[in-house]
This record gives structure tokens, C-alpha cells and sequence, in this order.
């Protein structure tokens, strides 16, 4: 039957090429047999009309061949979640990061129109796009490793024999969802480490290699030195590390090292804010002086204006990127309370 | 097709997919050629289109569970299928899952 022929020949473009000929030569057979039986139940063959509504009721070439084909997948079901999770991170970052180099630099440019910052926000769409192709194209990659490689992957998320119950996180108030509770090693390491910190830092400057190590003599012989402001910042950073490091050893007496405490959390990166904000309203934005000003102005005075610039320049991105984290992590505050009161409401 | 038939195609399809697995591989203990399998199916009860049981044969047969060979028949090449060693031992833990499933939502309805 020379329709039957065409509708094979027609399915057949669309089977995959290394099992095309097998595939036909066994639909044909199948389907001649089923002409056959239809034609010896009606006893004399099949009109065009009747053919040709047979072969349509068998559905397209093309929906007779998909389901010959092996599943294929982009970013299979195994590692997709993986791979949102990843996207959503990677975008975030890659639109914060990218807003505030270019506004950071911008800021620091004499003249910036408003266009000027009107670009930086047409650079969103782009950094986007970019970083979401280059993720993409990552898993897929990962997914056509994993498709053509013999052994089967897992996804890290599947149920293993290795996963505990004790790794869930702890109920009760001040819990974060999904954080893990820090075992007691670690509350234990961080008063150790908080401690040895504490110490090194108030050694540095009475011993300055243990600071900058062998360059210790080239800091001493430099011209330059460090403002007078840079030495409140250094005091503040020592009481919150002993604030820190206080607020861990009662957790440990209080055995409470467990529970996560988001708003001691945040209260400590405000104060983290401080000495930054100490360094960046230095005076004329000065945090490294000339030692002998009246003999090296005119050999080194460039040099420092160049080094206050930058040093400036990367503490306000510093400052910015800190502040961000802070306000995500307020933001995530108030979203899990306002959550706890609707839950707790309906 | 409205919303409610479209859900109600889908959970039907997906209530079928598993069963009809089953149903192939007990029509095949007894050797088969597409057609004749996709008869003896449709006689008890089981219509399946012809783009949905072929390539279910291939798949079973990729997955070790049917064996198959080409042989004339009425003077035409056929490709013949049987449950393989591997798809009758398969075949056999399935029947008893499906036999305790089908028990369970009898007493469940």
C-alpha cells in the first residue's frame, strides 16, 4: 500500500538514525498485519478514504516517532534543583557585585551625569542574562557528562544511608530554618580561636611582623604611617572581638551553643559597621600619613594620595557589600517573624 | 478539553502507564510479534495505540526484561518478543506488588 509506504517513510525522518531501518522494518510488518485483518474482516481492500483515516487515527509521522526517541533533557530532574539553587545564588551575586563596583566607581568619578548611573542599571538585564547562560551552560554540561557516562549519578539530595536525623535543625524559638545546629566542637573551637585572635591582635602593634611578616622592617623604614584615626578603628575591632568571644563563652556556660540567635547576630554586624565608618570619614579621607611630611610631600605626596584613594575606594565597597548582607539578613529576620505571626495566627 | 478533563486524562494516563507495563509483560510469557501482542490486549479489555506499546517493547527489551528475535512468519519478517530470564523474575515481584496494591485499595474503596 502505497500510502502506508509514504507514512513509514515519513516517520522514519524523524526516528533516530543508528535503529531507523529496524524500527520501520518492524512497524511495517506490525502494521501490514493490522491492514491485513481490517481488509479480511471488511473482505476487499481498504478505500483511499478508509486508509487514509486508519493512518490518521495511528496519529502524525511525528507522533509516531517521539516516543522512539530516548528522553532527552537540557538539566535533568536528577540535578535540577541543584541547578535553580545555583542560579538564583550566582544571579544575586553576580547583579550585587557588578551594582557596586560600577556604582562604587561612578561615585568616585568627577562630573557623573545621570546617565552615567541610568547605564549601571541597563548593565542589570546583561550581568543576568550572562551569569544565568554561564550557569546554564555549567549544568548542562554536568548533565550530558552524567547522561553519557556508564555509572549513574545520584543527586546530592537523595536519601543516602549516610544521612541522620541528628543532623536536623533544633525546634524552638530563634531557630533559623535550615541551619544546621553547631555542634558543641565548635562552640568550643571558636573560644579558642576567638581567644588566640584576641591575643595576636593586640600583640600586632608592639610586634608588626606578626602582622606582615618578613616585610615587617620595609613597614618600619617606609615613609609612610598609619593616620591617627586608624588607631581607633584597631580598638574597636579589638572590643568586638572580645565582645565576640565573651558572648561565646557564656553560650558555652549556658549551654546554649545550639540555638541560633539572628538578632544578636545582626546586632554584631551593625557594630561591625562602626570601624569601617570610622576609616571612611577619616579626614580627607587620610588613613595613611607621611611620616616626615615636610621632607617627603614632594618625592612621596602622589604615591599617598594614590594609596588614601584606593584604600578609600575599597571600604566603600567593603562598606557596601557588609551593609547589603546586613539588610538581607534583617529583611530575612523580618520575614521569618511575620511568617511565625501569620502561622501562629492561622 | 476543559481543565477538569485535562487532570482527569493525566491521572488516567498516569494510572495506566504501570499497569500497562505489567499487562505487556504477562501477555509475554508466552512469545509475541507487536501486532498479535497489541490483539491479544485489546481482546481482554487493554486498547493501546500502536505509537505507545512498539516503543514500550524497545524499552523493555533495552532494560534486559524482554527478549526478542527476528523470524518469518506467513512469509513476512516479524520481530518476536518473550519475557527474558531477568523480566520473569521482574515480572513475578511485580504481580506480587500489584496483587497487594489491588487487594489494599479494594479494601480501602
Amino acid at each position: 500500500m502505497e500510502l502506508l509506504d509514504r507514512y513509514l517513510q515519513a516517520v522514519k525522518k524523524h526516528l533516530p538514525w543508528q535503529r531507523q531501518d529496524d524500527i520501520i522494518a518492524e512497524l511495517k510488518a506490525n502494521l501490514e498485519a493490522q491492514l491485513e485483518d481490517k481488509e479480511a474482516a471488511l473482505g476487499r481492500p481498504l478505500t483511499n478514504d478508509e486508509a487514509m483515516a486508519w493512518l490518521k487515527q495511528l496519529g502524525s509521522p511525528v507522533q509516531m516517532a517521539a516516543p522512539y526517541q530516548a528522553q532527552q533533557y537540557l538539566i535533568g530532574p536528577a540535578i535540577f534543583p541543584t541547578y535553580r539553587y545555583v542560579l538564583q545564588l550566582a544571579c544575586t551575586w553576580a547583579v550585587v557585585i557588578n551594582v557596586v563596583v560600577i556604582g562604587v566607581k561612578l561615585a568616585f568619578e568627577e562630573n557623573t551625569s545621570p546617565a552615567a548611573w541610568l547605564e549601571v542599571l541597563q548593565h542589570v538585564p546583561f550581568t543576568l542574562l550572562l551569569t544565568a547562560a554561564w550557569v546554564t551552560l555549567i549544568f548542562a554540561a554536568i548533565e550530558f557528562a552524567v547522561a553519557h557516562s556508564k555509572t549513574k549519578w545520584m543527586p546530592p539530595a537523595a536519601p543516602s544511608a549516610s544521612w541522620s536525623p541528628v543532623e536536623l535543625p533544633p525546634l524552638g524559638e530563634g531557630g533559623v530554618a535550615g541551619k544546621k545546629p553547631r555542634s558543641y566542637s565548635k562552640a568550643v573551637a571558636e573560644v579558642i580561636f576567638g581567644f588566640l585572635f584576641l591575643i595576636w591582635l593586640l600583640l600586632v602593634p608592639r610586634y608588626p611582623y606578626l602582622w606582615v611578616g618578613p616585610g615587617a622592617p620595609y613597614l618600619l623604614a617606609s615613609p609612610f604611617t598609619f593616620a591617627p584615626i586608624c588607631v581607633q578603628f584597631f580598638w574597636w575591632v579589638v572590643v568586638l572581638n572580645a565582645f565576640q568571644l565573651i558572648w561565646h563563652c557564656v553560650d558555652l556556660l549556658r549551654g546554649t551553643w545550639q540555638r541560633q540567635q539572628p538578632v544578636k547576630l545582626i546586632v554584631m554586624k551593625v557594630f561591625g559597621l562602626i570601624p569601617l565608618t570610622l576609616l571612611l570619614n577619616a579626614p580627607e579621607h587620610a588613613i595613611v600619613l607621611l611620616k616626615h611630611p615636610a621632607l617627603d610631600q614632594a618625592r612621596y605626596g602622589e604615591t599617598l594620595a594614590q594609596i588614601n584613594k584606593g584604600l578609600h575606594q575599597a571600604l566603600t565597597v567593603l562598606f557596601v557589600i557588609v551593609a547589603l548582607l546586613l539588610a538581607w539578613d534583617i529583611g530575612k529576620m523580618i520575614v521569618g517573624l511575620y511568617r511565625k505571626r501569620v502561622a501562629a495566627m492561622g | 478539553m476543559t481543565i477538569a478533563e485535562n487532570l482527569f486524562e493525566n491521572l488516567r494516563l498516569e494510572l495506566r502507564r504501570g499497569c500497562l507495563t505489567l499487562a505487556v509483560l504477562a501477555q509475554l510469557r508466552q512469545e509475541r510479534y507487536g501486532y498479535t501482542l497489541r490483539k491479544a490486549l485489546a481482546e481482554r479489555g487493554l486498547e493501546i495505540d500502536e505509537s505507545t506499546l512498539y516503543p514500550l517493547l524497545r524499552r523493555l527489551e533495552a532494560q534486559g526484561l524482554l527478549a526478542s528475535e527476528w523470524r518469518e512468519e506467513e512469509k513476512r519478517n516479524k520481530r518476536f518478543y518473550r519475557l527474558s530470564s531477568d523480566g520473569e523474575q521482574i515480572f513475578d515481584q511485580l504481580l506480587k506488588e500489584w496483587q497487594a496494591i489491588n487487594t489494599s485499595i479494594n479494601s480501602i474503596l
